[in-house]
């Protein structure tokens, strides 16, 4: 067939899924609704053939390039992601996400080591020679956490600011460690490596030295209602950038690109899931553990209670049930 | 062709031609975006300072989202373009073409801590120079692809000559060439058109400027202009 009977036969269904393409772009809805809808996928499998017909019979190029051009912005439509469903962040925080962690377990081990031994090492130097504080922080720092959770204090864990100021620093702060310690795990996993020990001997230098003054009783009731919740999700922010290094260093059975690949899906899902902990967390740490009014039961049990939740979520959460058939 | 032009073949058994944006464009996409968020968190920032302590706290949340949230909501909802690449005309797409999702998308936005180092994205500029499709380290790992959006109809930059019909058929690569000829003649020295020229002697059967004119011609015939 000549080109030009070719392009007779066939501008009008190209000059209409182009034009029902773009309209797709502008004004979604009505483009969806329009009876071309139906048809797009047949349609866009015609002109696909047509570009292969005319890229085999060596038309010129410029009806190749305008069959191109159709082409691109049908696959861009059809092969789309489905939109987001709101149940499916619910089955991935409810299931999907546990059972990550658990597949990981070796990773989250590593990282659990590597935040608690230098945290409790640094506290229980800390009680031995409490004078060393100073060789791990400023004097600024010292007494800023000594002001923050001085017995006096109206609200605990804080020299100054509301709520909501504490919230959105903590999320800021908080958050951005998170990512930082997963994203830096790439480096060999160094980067996590590194975090998390600092992590450590911070959170245990600061529980040490607040002990040591005989300023623990606010300290410990500060942080117990929230720490379920922030430690983990850092310890589990620490895993994922662990298994992402240790997919280049030791990819096993795959190509480390690969490997690389699978690693950062793994880990980006993971590091999803460390941020809705530590928006619970901040949420927590802000608007609850600030009061210092509630006498220890009620701060110690919520904080017990919440360390629970989180533990039975990761152990239990969607594991099949034992009855199911 | 051109060794940016990535070709990926679809389930309809047909190639798509995506080509690779380079290290310029993404820095100036990324420029915009920064100084759009600036500008943006500056406003809000006066704004909140209304709202005293408690605002201080609206206002780090802002950063967040713009510093974390912005990139990964404008590529996955909008087409995978953020306002500076849509300025640009750049647009993250995943490796086989398709629009980019959720997961590889904050997979490439958090990767970026890894390509900022040390400075001002150093490491993602050295990756996207050795990278024959021009990745930085974030699109290399969640397989992503930063594209140009809008696909320049080809041939459009063509000088408009009375056309000619090639007196033997060529094939779509020896087409092609004539045409990106034509397009690109303009950017070199006449000496050096005349030069690229000489070699279609056969073919033109003329010499000198009158040799890029006639290949302009047939260029002109290609695109099916009169």
């Amino acid at each position: 067939m000549k080109q030009q009977q070719f392009v007779a036969l066939h501008a009008e269904e190209w000059d209409a899924l182009r034009f029902w393409l773009a309209q797709l772009d502008r004004q979604p809805q009505v483009a969806m609704r329009s009876e071309r809808a139906l048809d797009f996928p047949a349609s866009y499998r015609r002109v696909c053939h047509h570009l292969a017909l005319a890229q085999a019979r060596g038309y010129s190029r410029e009806v190749i390039t305008q069959l191109q051009q159709i082409v691109q912005m049908g696959h861009r439509q059809l092969y789309r992601p489905p939109a987001p469903r709101w149940h499916k962040v619910a089955i991935f925080l409810l299931s999907d996400f546990p059972r990550l962690v658990r597949e990981q377990w070796r990773c989250m081990l590593a990282a659990t080591i590597l935040l608690y031994v230098p945290a409790i090492v640094t506290y229980v130097l800390l009680q031995w020679r409490p004078e060393l504080a100073h060789s791990l922080f400023s004097a600024t720092q010292l007494s800023t956490f000594e002001k923050m959770y001085d017995p006096a204090n109206v609200n605990l864990g804080r020299s100054s600011g509301t709520d909501l100021q504490m919230f959105g620093h903590y999320v800021m702060n908080n958050v951005s460690i998170a990512f930082r310690t997963f994203a830096s795990g790439l480096l060999f996993g160094v980067g996590a490596v590194y975090v998390l020990t600092a992590n450590g001997v911070i959170i245990g230098g600061v529980a040490g030295h607040l002990n040591a003054i005989g300023y623990g009783a606010p300290f410990w009731r500060f942080v117990v209602g929230h720490s379920g919740f922030e430690l983990t999700a850092m310890v589990i922010a620490g895993g994922a950038g662990l298994q992402f290094g240790l997919s280049l260093l030791a990819p096993g059975r795959l190509r480390r690109e690969t490997a690389l690949r699978e690693a950062a899906w793994r880990g980006a899902q993971l590091a999803l899931g460390a941020f809705a902990m530590l928006l619970v967390a901040a949420f927590i740490e802000a608007y609850w553990s600030s009061i210092s009014a509630l006498p220890n039961i009620v701060k110690y049990g919520s904080g017990a209670a919440i360390w629970l939740l989180v533990l039975f979520w990761l152990v239990r959460g969607g594991r099949e049930s034992d009855h199911a058939a | 062709m051109l060794d940016t032009m990535r070709e990926i073949e679809t389930p309809e058994g047909v190639s798509l031609r995506l080509r690779a944006a380079g290290a310029f464009g993404r820095a100036q996409a990324w420029l915009l975006d920064f100084l759009l968020r600036a500008l943006f968190f500056l406003v809000a920032m006066s704004i909140c300072s209304a709202f005293g302590r408690g605002g201080a706290g609206l206002a780090a949340l802002l950063l967040f989202a713009l510093t974390w949230v912005y990139s990964v909501v404008c590529e996955v909802w909008f087409g995978g373009q953020t306002i500076g690449k849509r300025a640009v005309g750049l647009r993250v797409v995943c490796a086989d073409g398709t629009p980019v999702t959720l997961i590889p998308s904050v997979v490439r936005n958090l990767l970026r801590v890894v390509d900022a180092l040390p400075v001002l994205y150093g490491v993602g500029l050295v990756c996207t120079m050795i990278d024959p499709s021009a990745r930085r380290i974030g699109d290399i790992v969640a397989g992503t692809l930063v594209i140009h959006a809008d696909d320049l109809p080809a041939g459009s930059k063509v000088p408009i000559v009375p056309s000619q019909r090639l007196p033997v058929p060529l094939d779509p690569d020896e087409q092609a060439a004539l045409i990106e000829f034509a397009e690109r003649a303009a950017q070199l020295t006449l000496e050096r058109q005349e030069e690229l020229a000489h070699i279609l002697e056969p073919l033109t059967r003329r010499e000198g400027t009158a040799a890029v004119t006639q290949i302009a011609a047939y260029a002109n015939g290609l695109l099916g202009r009169p």
